[in-house]
This record gives structure tokens, C-alpha cells and sequence, in this order.
């Protein structure tokens, strides 16, 4: 008897099990009452430790729908995502997205939203003097320290994305996921924040998945750039950036980069209305 | 700009009230219509006076104000637990809702006949009203806060991994709180309305019971003092208390500019 050899191989190789996250032949399909709808095509990528990859790519082509199941607010319909090599179920502080509006809560003012997170670990759990500690020194970090005990609806939408990315790092997730960072901010105030996150991303070392359809903001920040295509959902090609950290978002490198990461949306785009006269 | 003409405004509004103090005045001086039906202004802070300076006023309003404390603190609780029910539970909710929108189509006055016949002529009855007349308002905003909660909130609170057990009090009922609020502020309005309706058939204190007496006596001066009274004391609350509370949370959640 003859057996069908097998597309895939059924262990993975030792050198790709060593990544930090692993999405692994992932389906997602939403049911609505009269048709199902493909967001992701089987989708396979790797993550290393202490790697900043973008997913890029046109709207509703499942980038963000990726996140999601990285995040563990969705179940993947086929597939499976590991962190360390553990499946990932629900939701959890190891794998902590930053949402695009900034999310913090608006009845704690700015210390107590850093701190929110870190009662719930187990090291923070009833110690209040070693959270504010913590806290105080993400502040610093994002320099907002003297805004510390100011309400939420007191700052202004940049410092708000800060304290979002400081509540973010308090609990020192495993991989930050980040949604749109900064959609709704002035260039100024962008290219500062990029500026700093960069600054924070070089001292903390965190492996962070992103997600943008800003071609700047992604030849900016990213290490490697995961372009996707239009719905479904599918991995198009890959970038890798490989320029010194800080870059600058006006740098012409960056620049150089941008351009070619928007030239493969617009091919993208061009397939869509290519099969559509 | 702005502010002057709201300052305009303003003053506007203070000249329709002193034009209808004025007018209401003029007419009872020239004598248009009878003052045993319809006393003049002045007769009013007359009798006013008189009540407050034989010490019948001061007691009745604490006293009303002391059966709000207990009924409404008791109500208050009651329905915020409910509506908490409610905002978890699809089949609580869907229970309950139409159980207490229907409860809510009786007037507060409605309540009084129930109470005497369940307990007698005590304050317990009053109290009874007071709970009756509110609850149901303060459970279904309760609820409305917690459905309309933006749902980035439980999702930013998960995940910062908040346990299960966590969520209520941590997140759902403070995210709810401007919906809350705006229940309590309801359900007092509504449970003042019980109590005065309350102790105009079974008290021997209270705003209520002034107003039953003017109309025995047949002093108009009176009842239209206590009515005053009753709306001022209600509008106190309600506009200053409820009001500003209500406000700085809005502010303070970002559902209203504060340079309005």
C-alpha cells in the first residue's frame, strides 16, 4: 500500500522551535447568519526573541484579526498559536496588546492605571509600595512622571498613548501586542513617540507584534516587515529592515524603505481590482 | 463670546422668574384673583415665616429627609445589586427588565394604598414607598451602565490579566459608574415623589403631612409654601448633590467637555 506523502512535515524543525512565538498553520473564518467569511488563509510565522515584526497591510486583510488570536480574544478555527512553545488559551498578561484608542481606565488617574496591572502578579500581588516603585520608573521612562497623580481626561492624546505603553510594559509581558499604535496623533508628536519607543524597545529588548498601515511607521520601527494581501488574509512577502536603531521616521533609508513596503500594498491592490473589471 | 452671551443668558432667566414673582403679585394687588383661592406671593412668605418660626417646618423637612436617608439608602443598594444581576445576565436581565418597566408605568402615589394595607400607619409603609417608587429606576440604569459599557475597557482589563472574580469590582462597576449615577439621581427624584405622596395619607410630620393639613384647613397659603418647599428641597438634592457628582464623572470619564 502506498501512502501520500505528506505536504508538511509533522515535527518541527529544532531550529524553528527555539522562536519566542509560533503561529502555526492559523484559519480564522467569522459566521455571520448568511455567509461565512475567510479573514485568514492558513498562516504560518515565527517570532524570535526580542524581535519587532509588523504585519502591514491593507484594511480588514486579517492583520488585526492575527493579533487578536495572539492576544487570546478570539480562538483560531484551525491552527494553533505557542508562546515558549506552550499553546496559547484566552487572554493573559504574558502576551499584552496596547489597543489603538489609548484604553486606560478613566477612574484611576495616571500612577494607578501603571500599577493596575501589576496586581494581579504574583511578585506584585499584595505590595503595594513595590507596584508604585514600578510604576514610577516606567513613568520616568516615558517621562510623565510629574503627570503621575494627573486624571486621564487631563493629558493630552500623546502622553495618553504613553501611559498606555507603560501600563503595557509594567507586568514585563512576554511580547507586546500593539494595535495601530498611534493612529490619531499629529506627525510632531509621532515622530517623538517613535523616537522614544524605539529608545524604550532598545533598553527593554521586547519582542513586539504590530500592526499598521502606516508603511513609514513600519520601515520606523520594525525589524521585519510581514506584508499581507488583500482578503482573505494571506502572507505576501516578508522585509527585513536592516538599518541602525534609533532611526528616524524622516531619514531617507526610512524613507527608501517605506516606499518599498507601500509598493507592495499598491501590487497587492492592483491584484484586487485586477479580478474585478 | 461665548460666555457672555451664556452670562446673558443667565440673566435672562432670572428676569422670567422675578417677571412671574412680579406679575403673580400684581394680580393678587389688584385684586383679580381671590386670595383664599390663589394667595399672593407675599402670604406665602408670610405663612412661610409663620411655620418656620412656630418650629413646624424645620422638624417635617428633616423629617422627610430622614425617611429619604433610610428608604432611598436601602433602595439604593438594593437596585444597584439588581442592575449588577441584570448587566451579567442575559436571562436575568431579560426577566427582570420587563418586571420592573411595567412596575415603573405606576405612578409613585400608587404605591400608598398597598403600604397602609401591609403596614399600617407606620414609617415602615413610608419607607416601603420610597423603595417601591426608586428601586426599579436605579436597577435599570444599573444595568444600561454596565450593557453600555465600551467594550476596550474589558478588554484592556483582560488583557492586564484581571482574574474573573475581579472583573465586578474592579472594572464592571467603575466603568458603569456615569450610567449609575445617572440611576440614583433618578431614583431619588422618583422616591421623593413616593415619600411626600406617602405621608400626605400616613404620617403626623413630614412635607407630606404640611400639605395634608393646609388642604384640611383650608390654608392655600400653606399648601403652596410646602409645595415651594418640596420642590426646592427636591431640586437642591437632585440639581446640586446628584447634579455635580454626576458632572465631574462625566468629566473625569471623558463623556463631557468641561469647558462647557
Amino acid at each position: 500500500m502506498k501512502v501520500a506523502p505528506n505536504p508538511e512535515p509533522l515535527l518541527t524543525p529544532p531550529a524553528m522551535a527555539s522562536a519566542k512565538l509560533r503561529i502555526e498553520r492559523v484559519v480564522k473564518t467569522f459566521q455571520n447568519a448568511t455567509q461565512t467569511v475567510e479573514a485568514l488563509q492558513p498562516m504560518s510565522l515565527d517570532v524570535q526573541e526580542g524581535e519587532y515584526v509588523v504585519l502591514f497591510g491593507p484594511s480588514g486583510c486579517g492583520k488585526s484579526t492575527l493579533l487578536n488570536l495572539v492576544a487570546g480574544f478570539e480562538e483560531p478555527t484551525d491552527g494553533t498559536i505557542f508562546l515558549d512553545g506552550k499553546e496559547v488559551k484566552g487572554p493573559g498578561n504574558d502576551r499584552l496588546m496596547m489597543f489603538q484608542e489609548h484604553a486606560l481606565f478613566p477612574w484611576l488617574n495616571v500612577i494607578d492605571n501603571v500599577m493596575y496591572g501589576l496586581k494581579w502578579e504574583r511578585a506584585y500581588r499584595f505590595r503595594f509600595r513595590a507596584r508604585r516603585k514600578r510604576a514610577m520608573e516606567l513613568l520616568e521612562m516615558v517621562h510623565l512622571t510629574e503627570f503621575a497623580r494627573s486624571s486621564i481626561h487631563e493629558l493630552s492624546g500623546g502622553m495618553k498613548q504613553r501611559v498606555a505603553l507603560a501600563r503595557a510594559l509594567a507586568p514585563d509581558p512576554q511580547v507586546l501586542l500593539i494595535d495601530e499604535p498611534f493612529p490619531a496623533l499629529d506627525a510632531l508628536v509621532r515622530a517623538k513617540l517613535y523616537a522614544q519607543l524605539q529608545d524604550i524597545l532598545v533598553r527593554t529588548r521586547k519582542t513586539i507584534l504590530s500592526v499598521t498601515h502606516d508603511p513609514h511607521e513600519a520601515a520606523c520601527l520594525a525589524d521585519r516587515v510581514v506584508v499581507f494581501t488583500a482578503r482573505p488574509g494571506r502572507l505576501k512577502t516578508q522585509i527585513q529592515i536592516d538599518l541602525p536603531r534609533p532611526r528616524d521616521i524622516n531619514d531617507p533609508q526610512v524613507a527608501d524603505y517605506a516606499r518599498g513596503i507601500a509598493a507592495e500594498l499598491e501590487d497587492t491592490n492592483e491584484e484586487e481590482f485586477g479580478t474585478k473589471p | 463670546m461665548k460666555k457672555n452671551s451664556e452670562r446673558n443668558h443667565k440673566y435672562y432667566v432670572l428676569g422670567f422668574y422675578l417677571l412671574l414673582l412680579g406679575s403673580w403679585q400684581l394680580f393678587s394687588s389688584l385684586n383679580l384673583i381671590q386670595d383664599y383661592l390663589f394667595p399672593a406671593p407675599v402670604d406665602v412668605a408670610r405663612r412661610l415665616w409663620q411655620l418656620g418660626s412656630e418650629g413646624f417646618l424645620w422638624p417635617s423637612i428633616e423629617a422627610t429627609l430622614a425617611r429619604m436617608a433610610v428608604g432611598f439608602s436601602i433602595s439604593a443598594g438594593t437596585g444597584l445589586i439588581i442592575g449588577l444581576l441584570m448587566g451579567m445576565s442575559r436571562l436575568i436581565n431579560g426577566c427582570l427588565r420587563s418586571l420592573f418597566l411595567g412596575l415603573q408605568t405606576l405612578p409613585t402615589a400608587g404605591w400608598v394604598p398597598i403600604s397602609v394595607l401591609l403596614f399600617g400607619l407606620s414609617d415602615h409603609g413610608i419607607y416601603f414607598v420610597i423603595i417601591m417608587s426608586s428601586v426599579a429606576a436605579v436597577a435599570i440604569a444599573t444595568s444600561d451602565g454596565i450593557l453600555n459599557i465600551s467594550p476596550i475597557y474589558l478588554r484592556a482589563a483582560r488583557t492586564l490579566g484581571t482574574p474573573a472574580y475581579a472583573m465586578p469590582s474592579h472594572i464592571i462597576l467603575p466603568a458603569a459608574l456615569p450610567g449609575i449615577i445617572t440611576g440614583i439621581k433618578l431614583g431619588w427624584t422618583l422616591g421623593w415623589h413616593g415619600a411626600v405622596s406617602a405621608e400626605l395619607i400616613k404620617s403626623s410630620v413630614g412635607l407630606g403631612y404640611l400639605l395634608y393639613m393646609g388642604r384640611e384647613l383650608n390654608d392655600v397659603s400653606q399648601v403652596i409654601a410646602i409645595m415651594l418647599i418640596t420642590i426646592l428641597f427636591g431640586l437642591l438634592l437632585d440639581r446640586f448633590l446628584f447634579g455635580l457628582i454626576e458632572r465631574s464623572v462625566r468629566i473625569r470619564w471623558g463623556l463631557e467637555s468641561n469647558a462647557a
